[in-house]
């Protein structure tokens, strides 16, 4: 993954946030990473004052969200971005402990990239965390549209 | 209770009511009989003083004819006047008599006729001297007769007798009449009162039999509404149920949901302080040859930090100690949380009645469990089964789970023997999966079947959740389920499904 890509994290929980962070780390991916740990303040970010998200135009976004979050889930926040001309390619992870078939099946259909359950196992969390930042600098992320 | 009394008491004074009327009745009819009678004989006693006077006037009429036929006869000697003189003349007497037994129910009538009967003697003596004298042709002894007769006081003593006889009568026609006339007034008046207390006791009655007869139109119309909301109240209650079930389902399912989140971090920054447990001891044990070059303790086996001092090796092992507790508390605390996701997950899944196979079922689970079976030296036989409709994957988890626990808690050293037997009843089919195991104690058999509850010694791993997802499942089929068991001589668990189950009421919702 190129150094210009910003990882955008939006996880309620702090110590979850330190945990991922800290294994995304260990990977040898060393992209800034944006914590947020609520939805209304990870929305103002990605789509910037104007509400359009045209803030973000030329730059490469990969997000990494959670569904349960305070003020709305994680779903909405998918939802929004996929329908947003300047972020919909944006490559999203949603990394979450629900695993209800229902739940996955539907952020697949609203467009998101990757579904990781965490494990409540550290030695599984932490090496799925690992896989995933091994992931991450392999993949190609496109810029946000011009 | 309360409306029972109440009826009772009504009925009572229902009947005192009707009893008080006959007995007024009763003595409306009495009273009025005596009365009748009274007057009857009132009546009687105004006709007789009529009859006195009648007989006073014709005795009077009987002597007046007496005597102008004796005049008559005196002035023409005819004998046609001689011949009226002796019919009326032989009348009078017995009129007199007669007057006698009329009058002797008064005294004052019997002392008068007594005195009257002397003045017509005389007067008829009299009578007769002069029909003597001129019978003898000696008529101005006989006009002299008469003249004498004219002055003597009979003819007036007799007027005055029956004027007194008649003046007393009249006073008794007058105090009869006025006796008459009260015994039929007090007849009347009798006949009113009981009439109109019956009248009364009638409307009393019409109104209390109308009042109860409203009541009991009222009970029986609420009686109607109550059984037509019946139907709509258990309506009611059953979707309450079915709601109230559903909210602990999702209740459950966020519960062991969000539990999980913090579960996360407390294991991973548990395995964080691991690592730096390791970092740390590896550091003091450099520090601690940097300061002191000659090796302090001895090489122990298996050492993870070597070249520790004693206390610091101590400390390292009491380290590693509270963190092994903390992690496996935190397996533990999974697992029981997975569990119940699962069991909330199972609660919602839909139930699809198919028909089963019975037999083919308990073969497919007894070749799964065929391993586990041959190390516990046990045989599963399989009796004939009845077919059933019902859900394939909850009656697979049933039997697996039943067949598992006989496998699991056999008695050592003694060969299993588990039988899975059937047979129908009522609509019903009953399985019966038994084993010679070590068996459950009585006071444990509701126990087992509750969440995250074991019986018996604690040697065989499970977290005491198979039971109560077994009985949840057969509860949703419609079913029941049993246990008998004593100790150390196997159990039996008896399930009783619904032969053909359809998954109306109970799964309509959930």
């Amino acid at each position: 993954m190129s150094k210009a890509v910003t990882i955008i994290m939006i996880e309620d929980d702090e110590g979850h946030a330190r945990l991922i962070e800290r294994n995304i780390r260990r990977s040898g991916v060393n992209n800034e990473i944006l914590p947020f740990t609520n939805g209304t303040a990870a929305l103002n970010y990605l789509f910037g004052s104007d509400g359009t998200g045209k803030d973000h135009q030329g730059h490469a976004l990969l997000i990494l969200l959670d569904l349960n979050l305070p003020d709305m889930t994680g779903i909405d926040i998918l939802r929004r971005v996929k329908e947003n001309n300047y972020l919909k390619c944006a490559p999203v992870v949603v990394l979450t402990t629900t695993d209800d078939s229902q739940e996955i099946k539907r952020c697949y259909e609203l467009g998101c990239n990757v579904y990781i359950t965490k494990p409540v196992n550290y030695e599984s969390f932490a090496n799925a965390i690992r896989q995933l930042g091994l992931f991450f600098s392999v993949i190609q992320v496109p810029q946000a549209a011009t | 209770l309360v409306t029972v009394d109440a009826t009772r008491r009504r009925a009572i004074g229902q009947i005192l009511l009707l009893a008080a009327g006959f007995l007024v009745l009763v003595a409306i009819s009495a009273s009025s009989v005596v009365l009748v009678t009274q007057s009857r004989k009132d009546n009687g006693r105004v006709v007789h003083s009529v009859e006195v006077e009648n007989q006073i006037n014709a005795l009077m009429l009987q002597i007046r004819r007496a005597e102008s036929a004796s005049r008559g006869y005196l002035l023409t000697s005819e004998p046609r006047f001689l011949a009226e003189y002796e019919t009326a003349s032989a009348t009078i007497l017995p009129a007199v008599d007669r007057l006698a037994t009329l009058t002797r129910d008064d005294p004052v009538q019997i002392e008068n006729s007594k005195r009257l009967r002397a003045p017509v003697q005389w007067r008829l003596e009299g009578l007769a001297k002069i029909i003597d004298f001129v019978k003898r042709n000696d008529i101005a002894g006989g006009v002299a007769m008469l003249r004498e007769a004219g002055t003597t006081d009979t003819i007036q003593r007799i007027n005055d007798i029956t004027g007194a006889m008649r003046a007393e009568e009249d006073r008794l026609f007058a105090l009869r009449t006025k006796t008459a006339d009260r015994t039929q007034q007090l007849a009347s008046i009798v006949t009113v009162a009981g009439s109109g207390l019956v009248v009364a006791l009638a409307g009393i009655s019409i109104f209390l039999v109308r009042r109860s007869a409203r009541a009991r139109d009222d009970a029986e119309a609420q009686l109607r509404d109550n059984n037509s909301n019946l139907e709509t109240m258990v309506d009611e209650r059953t979707s309450d149920l079915r709601e109230a079930n559903n909210e602990i389902q999702r209740f459950a399912y966020i519960v062991s949901h969000d539990l999980r989140s913090p579960l996360v971090n407390i294991m991973g920054f548990t395995s964080e302080l691991e690592e730096l447990r390791g970092d740390i001891f590896r550091r003091i044990a450099a520090l601690s040859r940097a300061a002191d070059p000659v090796p302090a303790a001895p090489m122990v086996d298996g050492d993870i930090e070597p070249g520790l001092e004693r206390e610091d090796k101590q400390l390292s092992q009491d380290f590693a100690e509270a963190l092994g507790f903390i992690k496996s508390s935190i397996a533990k605390m999974d697992r029981l949380i997975t569990a119940i996701l699962n069991l909330t997950r199972e609660g919602r899944r839909e139930f699809v009645p198919v028909r089963i196979d019975t037999r083919e079922l308990i073969e497919g689970i007894v070749a799964t469990v065929a391993h586990q079976a041959s190390e516990a030296n046990a045989q599963i036989r399989i009796e004939p089964l009845p077919d059933i409709v019902s859900d394939r994957l909850a009656l697979e988890q049933i039997f697996s789970n039943l067949i598992d626990n006989a496998l699991k808690y056999l008695r050592p050293g003694v060969p299993g023997d588990v039988a899975v037997r059937g047979r129908t009843k009522l609509g019903f089919a009953i399985f019966e999966i038994t084993d010679n195991g070590r068996g459950i104690d009585p006071k444990d058999h509701q126990r087992i079947f509750d969440l995250f509850r074991r019986a018996g010694p604690q040697d065989k791993p499970g977290q005491g959740i198979g039971l109560a997802h077994v009985r949840a499942l057969v509860r949703r089929l419609g079913g029941t389920m049993s246990v008998t068991s004593e100790l150390h001589h196997g159990s039996t668990f008896t399930i009783t499904l619904p032969i053909a189950w359809t998954a109306s009421n109970r799964n309509r919702d959930t």
